[in-house]
């Protein structure tokens, strides 16, 4: 099953179901521009991080409890895999859930956003440390790849030091939707001839800078950016494009089904990691409500970009998160709202390197606390990190100083690596 | 100090105090103050074998200018400023020293304390409490008055934000919500140096010097504190209360701990006899509550005094890093025993001769800016790069921060030049004016004499006027530049920063011809030497070499409208990374 194995030959990455897709399946559903093959013989790997911003209830989720003392007014209906339930807001996902799995044991001790956050964002509770998109961005992001390696579409602007001491270029580059991003377009006063000698005096200029000697990290840094901001410039059409009708229709015309697809889009267009917020789900008051409308918007959309991803042959290169800064308290409140909770709580993985259709780790009856195999941020960092092939328990190397890439004291979640 | 004096054995305290203090004076007596940089130069040059092999020789004056104007003055010196440096035949070492004097001197300096402070303050914390102008007019008054670092210490550290006169002091405090982790953690950051915060739960894992205590002993000074809330106008201040001892668990092995205020080693703090549950305004429902004995305000005072030498070393180090491009302790605040500074003598030396000086900044960088270290040539010797920069035998780069990109890049464009002589013109035009009115008011309606002449507007005026008009753009700049987070001497560059630099309106418009901006001057050059000339001294403060002058000269060869062609070369250089690093 383990796709890696340290061999790495291009014949193994090169997956038969993702040949079968393209060269059988062309014309579904908007698939298969030239992009797509070219991009799946490299076999590059990807992430898809789906970020459910607020923190979503699990027990209106992966980790339902009906008719318990907390367990809320809705059902839990039966999956694609046989004895699996999930709750009834998420029909569409439960008839893929043989693409997925759940770890159901999650524990981070911090009802904070902004600590939740970070600890499954770093692998780590505290400190300053790359994000895992940032590492994976780093490493699995060819040299001549297309597009920056970090993407991050979201329609609110928090600053993430997302990079914290790895080189700028790893940062994640956030997009405010499939809009032509700031400054993206060279000005009209400025001819294409222009731009470009221009553009390259300025490369001769740092380069005799940078021959000077001077802090090496800061002059690649500094040409870093400009390289990236050319690479966003000469694929503005993916910004650009008016979506497919067709496409529209199964994603769903709202912000979040947009983003979905230009996820789906720059995924296709060789972006190495791509996170999409929807956000939403800090449901302090009407959880039920709220969960409902969001979680709809959630479902179908989600189940449609895994779709295509997944028949494009995608999918067996994309590590697939959904995840959150935590879950949601069992108490319901009296607004009918539950609280902050990462005390017991889920998310859902799959594609690349992991076993699908799975269940890691449960909660107690009444979802009060973990009751088998309990994980943290650090835990799902390392498993995250080795589902793509990495080695989380080597050390960043920092020029004369070394940092464990996965925190020491954790360990990957083995029965889920494939 | 006197509540700090009460609290302990007084005669070990003064034993312990003088000490220290009396081999530090002597030190500092022995040897006259003008030799203090030579005194930094022989550590620095003592430290490393074979220093002389790696060393790059002393920067040229242009470099030199163009490097301490920045630093001392957050932007690069002016065409004419350049041009008269340059031509000074003075001995090298005079002129340069008499450049120091000048820019410490002018107003563009307190500008740059202004901004640093911020910086190394508020950490780019957005206003949510204490209104930003309230904040910086707080901080330009100390810049002005060049207000020593431990008295600005005391003042913020001991400010509740009740007093409307002295609330922006508070906002240390305040904007950070006196949400008491971080407080704690940012204190111990920001004025000691030491990041306690993983030793909140239990000693350091990593930091074996980083104790529990540690942090609980800062906390203990802030833990009766509190924010709160006013009814009526909801303006937000801290009350405290006159109870409550800090006491913590390991998360490790569970032992139990209990601290009353104390810096690090330092000893504890004991309350004054008879203050426990006395106040001066009582604890009440809507009441801001305000204890006879206040544990916060011995916060700033326990900071600062003479045997607390993690104060000095601080902003030593932050005060050096600001200058030299690295800390003596990297990162700044993680000094401890495991991660002790690259020249030990160095920051001892440095933080007791802040401390004679009585934390005078501006002295001190003054000085800094007088030493070997700090004048070398960013040119590195092949193959001496990383020993040469762990050893400053090389000048660091130092990447601008928003504020002095935002300013540079005004001044090299001629945008900045333009806004000083509209502020002068408006400047004498409004006191014309009120010496007019003056005028008429004094004398007869019909006297013929004169108005008294009005007084030109001063350095200081003209600066505070350019410094009005420019706001806006160098918030922009701090928009697209500043990180989130304190002084750091790493670089992060990002797409969209390169984005805004090539695609942005803001320096395409500052690129068009207009009045006697750069571009409107070059464009008037007929020959292809005199518009390298301008574009360097104006863009880089430095003559071009002869290989640039014929790049330029082919570079303005090409097809195009002129003036189109000129402004590509001006933005290149203006987008070069030696005008974006201060080198």
């Amino acid at each position: 099953m383990r796709r890696d194995h340290g061999c790495r030959r291009a014949d193994h990455e090169f997956s038969r179901r993702g040949f079968l897709a393209t060269g059988a399946a062309v014309g579904v559903a908007g698939l298969a521009s030239p992009a797509v093959s070219k991009q799946l013989r490299k076999g590059q790997k990807r992430v898809l991080q789906i970020y459910l911003q607020g923190g979503v209830s699990q027990l209106e989720s992966w980790d339902p409890k009906p008719g318990t003392r907390y367990g809320g007014p809705f059902r839990a209906i039966p999956t694609s895999v046989p004895g699996m339930h999930i709750c009834e807001l998420l029909p569409h996902t439960a008839q893929r859930m043989h693409l997925l799995s759940i770890v159901r044991g999650i524990n981070l001790k911090t009802n904070s956003h902004h600590d939740g956050r970070l600890f499954m964002e770093m692998g780590r509770r505290s400190g300053s440390f790359p994000y895992v998109g940032s590492i994976a961005a780093k490493h699995l992001t060819p040299a001549n790849a297309p597009l920056p390696g970090y993407l991050h579409i979201t329609t609110r602007g928090l600053t993430d030091n997302t990079n914290a001491f790895l080189d700028a270029r790893h940062a994640q580059l956030k997009l405010a939707g499939p809009k032509v991003p700031d400054n993206l377009i060279r000005p009209d006063a400025l001819t294409v001839q222009a731009a470009r000698r221009s553009g390259e005096l300025l490369k001769r200029l740092n380069r005799r800078f940078s021959g000077r000697g001077g802090q090496k990290a800061f002059t690649d840094s500094y040409n870093a950016s400009f390289e990236m901001a050319e690479k966003l410039m000469a694929r503005r059409d993916l910004f650009e494009g008016k979506p497919d009708p067709k496409d529209l229709q199964r994603y769903g015309s709202h912000p979040f089904g947009r983003n979905c697809l230009l996820a789906r889009t720059l995924l296709e267009n060789g972006a190495t990691v791509v996170k999409v917020t929807h956000h939403g789900y800090d449901t302090h008051a009407e959880n039920f409500n709220f969960h409902l409308e969001q979680l709809g918007e959630f479902d179908n959309t989600f189940c449609m970009l895994l779709d295509d991803l997944h028949q494009s042959g995608l999918l067996e290169n994309t590590l697939v998160m959904v995840m959150s800064e935590f879950g949601r308290t069992p108490k319901i409140n009296v607004r009918y709202g539950r609280d902050h909770w990462g005390t017991a709580w889920s998310i859902a993985v799959g594609g690349h390197g992991l076993v699908p259709g799975a269940i890691v780790g449960a909660t107690n009856k009444e979802g009060t606390e973990v009751s088998e195999r309990e994980v943290d941020g650090g835990h799902l960092f390392h498993t995250y990190l080795q589902a793509l092939g990495l080695d989380s328990t080597a050390n960043h190397d920092l020029g004369g100083r070394t940092v464990p890439i996965g925190d020491p004291t954790r360990s990957p979640i083995k029965e889920l690596l494939a | 100090m006197p509540v700090f004096l009460r609290t302990h054995d007084t005669r070990m305290l003064a034993t312990a105090c003088m000490l220290p203090f009396l081999i530090v004076t002597q030190a500092i007596a022995a040897a006259p103050e003008s030799t203090f940089p030579s005194q930094i130069d022989a550590l620095i040059e003592a430290r490393l074998k074979d220093f002389s092999t790696h060393a790059s020789p002393i920067c040229t004056d242009a470099e030199f200018l163009r490097r301490v104007t920045l630093d001392l003055t957050a932007s690069i010196p002016t065409a004419a400023k350049t041009r008269a440096f340059l031509k000074d035949t003075a001995p090298s070492q005079e002129k340069r020293s008499r450049v120091v004097t000048e820019l410490l001197a002018s107003p563009q300096h307190a500008t740059r304390m202004q901004y640093l402070l911020d910086w190394l303050l508020m950490e780019r914390r957005s206003s949510e409490n204490v209104a930003s102008a309230q904040w910086q007019k707080y901080l330009r008054a100390s810049a002005v008055a060049n207000k020593p670092w431990d008295e600005l210490t005391r003042e913020i550290l001991a400010d509740d934000g009740g007093n409307a006169k002295t609330r922006a002091r508070a906002r240390f405090y305040l904007d950070r919500e006196f949400d008491l982790t971080v407080v704690t953690r940012d204190v111990s950051r920001i004025f000691l140096g030491v990041d306690l915060e993983c030793a909140q739960c239990h000693d350091h894992p990593a930091v074996t010097a980083y104790k529990q205590q540690h942090y609980h002993g800062i906390k203990a000074f802030l833990d009766r504190s509190f924010l709160f809330t006013d009814s009526k106008s909801k303006q937000k201040s801290l009350g405290e209360k006159a109870e409550g001892d800090v006491t913590f668990t390991s998360a490790f092995d569970e032992t139990k701990g209990k601290t009353a205020p104390r810096i690090l080693e330092l000893p504890e703090l004991v309350d004054p006899k008879d203050t426990l549950k006395q106040y001066i305004t009582k604890p009440a429902k809507n009441v801001r509550s305000v204890p006879r004995y206040s544990r916060r305000r011995q916060l700033g005072e326990a900071m600062t005094v003479a045997e607390n030498q993690d104060f000095r070393l601080n902003i030593a180090n932050r005060l050096w890093a600001v200058m030299m491009g690295r800390g003596l302790v990297e990162p700044l605040d993680l000094r401890h025993a495991a991660n002790p500074p690259s020249h030990p003598e160095l920051l001892s030396l440095l933080g007791d001769a802040l401390h004679q000086h009585k934390y005078d900044m501006r002295w001190f960088l003054g000085q800094l800016a007088h030493t070997r270290a700090y004048q070398r040539s960013s040119v590195t010797r092949p193959d001496s790069a990383t020993v040469a920069n762990r050893h400053y035998a090389v000048g660091l780069l130092k990447p601008l921060g928003p504020e002095q990109y935002a300013w540079a890049t005004m001044e090299a464009t001629g945008f900045l030049e333009k806004v000083r002589i509209d502020a002068r013109a408006s400047l004498a035009a409004a006191a014309k004016k009120a010496a007019a009115k003056k005028g008429s008011k004094k004398k007869a309606p019909k006297a013929k004499t004169a108005a008294t002449p009005p007084s030109p507007p001063t350095l200081a005026d003209i600066e505070a006027a350019v410094r009005k008009t420019v706001a806006p753009h160098v918030k922009t700049f701090v928009t697209q530049f500043a990180a989130q987070g304190g002084q750091k001497t790493t670089f992060s560059a990002t797409a969209p920063q390169a984005l805004f630099l090539t695609n942005g309106a803001l320096l395409r418009e500052w690129l068009k011809p207009a009045g006697a901006n750069l571009l409107a001057r070059v464009s008037k050059l007929d020959d292809s030497q005199a518009v390298a000339e301008e574009l360097y001294i104006r863009i880089l403060n430095r003559l071009p070499t002869e290989s640039e002058q014929k790049e330029v000269a082919i570079y303005m060869e090409l097809p195009g409208k002129r003036v189109d062609v000129l402004g590509e070369l001006a933005w290149a250089l203006l987008l070069s990374a030696e005008f974006r690093f201060n080198h």
